[in-house]
């Protein structure tokens, strides 16, 4: 259906640039995330898509014809806001016909649309209901319903989410992966969510000031992330001081490594880039790859400060003796308690080479 | 009444407003010829020669002819005022807001008289109505702006974005969406413009057309020379007209819609 390419796209309000130069290709049936702190112009970007907002420069274009000058009334998206933006004064029904009727489509084959749309979204016989007769979720699946029964080229959602409970939330994240999935439409989905971003994309966007640092698929984002603030914006991470170490790994396992000295002994550490013998870098440790064992097993030794448990998990922090601070994360089925002594074991999968210390 | 006092205040304030009403509507019906209260007998007899008074009834009508013409250009060009103001006034907001509201902060003598001299100035005159209808739409044009701006305030810019994404051009945008969503704003900005207009004695003291008059400068002249109960009958005739225009375009036109 549609190919989305993006390229070094920038708006501009007065000397601020909002949004710097990025360039995505977003493929047929994707279903992309822009992820990002609150800010980062996600939604800006998404409103030069819709054709909202005046590129300042770069081009947009879907399927290779350059839309930058197409009127956003004619340019064939589906969007879907934050607050839904239902119109108050019109039923479901009407909500859904307006664009329709936009389209200049047939009363039956209108009515068919409508109904095969709301049976998509669940809400069947919810046809004459107002807005406001309808709940958050409701209104949520009546405004992903107005944005696809056009059936438009592409679909682009607005922090959709989060004006919903936590539990709906996690819901709608499937509900509307699959909803996409089934309907096969180019999506950009804007969010400062990273579990949503994670669990409903094909490929993740990073984004900070108006700048991408980084696409990749989420668990390319989670694992290989580019630098400190890209991990620490998709996760929780332990940062590790360590030495790249001389002479070389061997063998298939050791493409793309690093031998690096930390407080955990000597490490086979996953990079993107190669740094020289001696010099001093970071590592990320992801508190859920740590196991904590009681004290006298190996491993680097410390003592339990603080526990917190949550139900599914419990977490740990850890103040190692060599002075660093861990946090852990833990199924709950090992009994360790706060002030207790332990030895923490992180495997050598569990670290990523972020980059020369600063 | 659980909260006597409360209640007591309530009956006192309506009182306040509306025993002077009640006292003309009773004095209009009225058996005897002077203007008194409580009535000396009923009967309807001074509506009978209200209605027959040729001068008042030509008074009502130039009142009703020229607050509906007002009220129409008012309120066109107060909506339009109201649009510009909350979506693309930008850093002129509060230039456009004072200058809109001017008329209200001016003492309606004072522009009365300005645009006598301006009808003047322009070679209008008075022979016309154009300068009363003119200074009309003037002194009701804030009324229809504050009320507008009230309710674009709350209209929300992403309706406007959701109905252009759905393929909706500007026309339809405003006819579909903005137009039904303003409504009550509109109407009630009318509604203001058509009872100010009508009720105004000021403006169209001074701007009247020669050999024309509204009802409020009508009475005003009657009640000079004369005080029978004819007055309150046209006081009561002209309460009854306010209310039935109030009462007709709520029911017709709607000053409900859905909201959330
Ligand atoms: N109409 C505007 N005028 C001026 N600055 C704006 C405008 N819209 C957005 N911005 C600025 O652009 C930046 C990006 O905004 P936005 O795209 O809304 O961020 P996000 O959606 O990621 O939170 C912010 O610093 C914001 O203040
Ligand atoms: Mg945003």
């Amino acid at each position: 259906m549609t190919e989305v390419s993006i390229e070094r796209l920038t708006k501009t309000f007065g000397s601020a640039r909002a949004v710097d130069g990025i360039s995505i290709r977003i493929a047929d049936g994707e279903f992309i995330s822009l992820l990002g702190p609150s800010g980062c112009g996600k939604t800006t970007t998404l409103k030069m898509i819709a054709g909202f907002e005046e590129a300042s420069e770069g081009a947009i274009r879907f399927d290779g014809k350059d839309v930058v000058n197409v009127p956003a009334e004619k340019r064939d998206i589906g969007m879907v806001f934050q607050n839904y933006a239902l119109f108050p004064h019109m039923t479901v029904d009407q909500n859904l016909a307006f664009g329709l009727e936009m389209r200049k489509i047939a009363k039956p084959e209108m009515l068919s649309r409508i109904a095969k749309v709301l049976d998509m979204v669940q809400l069947g016989g919810y046809s004459d209901r107002y807005p406001n007769q309808l709940s958050g979720g409701q209104q949520q699946r009546v405004a992903l319903a107005r944005a696809l029964v056009i059936e438009p080229k592409i679909l682009l959602l607005d922090e959709p989410l989060a004006n919903l409970d936590a539990k709906l939330r996690e819901e709608m994240r499937v509900f509307i992966r699959d909803l996409q999935r089934r309907v096969g439409i180019t999506t950009v989905y804007v969010t400062h969510d990273q579990a949503e971003a994670m669990t409903m994309s094909d490929r993740v966007v990073v984004m900070f000031g108006g700048r991408i640092a980084q696409i990749g698929a989420p668990s390319d984002i989670y694992e290989r992330p580019e630098n400190l603030e890209v991990a620490q914006f998709v996760g929780q991470v332990n940062l590790v001081r360590g030495t790249i170490l001389g002479g070389t790994i061997t063998g298939p396992a050791g493409a793309g490594k690093s031998r690096v000295a930390s407080v955990f002994g000597d490490v086979a550490v996953d990079s993107r880039a190669d740094h020289a013998p001696g010099t001093a870098v970071t590592l990320s440790l992801r508190p859920e790859a740590i196991e904590l064992k009681p004290a006298g097993q190996g491993g680097a030794q410390g003592k339990v400060m603080a526990r917190y448990y949550s139900g599914s998990i419990i977490d740990y922090r850890i103040a190692l003796d060599s002075s660093e601070t861990l946090h852990v994360q833990t199924f709950p089925n090992i009994r360790i308690a706060e002030g207790d002594r332990v030895s923490v074991h992180a495997p050598a999968d569990g670290f990523w080479l972020l980059g020369a210390a600063q | 009444m659980k909260r006597p006092v409360l209640t007591l205040y309530c009956l006192l304030v309506y009182a306040f407003l509306l025993a002077p009403i009640l006292v003309v509507v009773g004095a209009s019906f009225n058996a005897g010829n002077f203007l008194t209260f409580p009535p000396q007998g009923l009967s309807l007899r001074w509506y009978v020669t209200f209605f027959h008074n040729d001068v008042f009834m030509r008074a009502i009508r130039t009142s009703l002819w020229v607050a509906a013409v007002a009220t129409v250009i008012s309120g066109t060009i107060g909506t339009m005022a109201a649009l510009y103001y909350v979506q693309h006034a930008g850093r002129w907001k509060e230039a456009v807001r004072i200058a809109m509201l001017a008329p209200l902060l001016l003492p309606e003598v004072l522009t009365a008289i300005a645009l006598l001299f301006f009808v003047y100035a322009i070679g209008i005159g008075t022979t016309t109505m154009i300068g009363m209808v003119v200074g009309h739409v003037l002194i009701t044009l804030p009324f229809v702006f504050i009320n507008v701006s009230a309710s674009l305030e709350s209209f929300d810019p992403s309706w406007d974005m959701a109905a252009r994404s759905l393929g909706a051009g500007r026309l339809t945008r405003f006819r579909r969406i903005m137009l039904p969503l303003i409504k009550p704003g509109v109407i009630g900005g009318a509604l203001f413009a058509f009872i100010i207009s009508f009720d105004t004695f000021t403006i169209s003291f001074m701007l009247k057309g020669i050999g024309t008059s509204t009802l409020p400068i009508q009475l005003f002249d009657y009640l000079r020379t004369n005080f029978t109960p004819e007055a309150a009958a046209v006081s009561t005739v002209s309460i009854v007209l306010t209310l039935v225009v109030v009462i007709v375009s709520e029911k017709v036109l709607g000053l409900r819609i859905h909201r959330f």
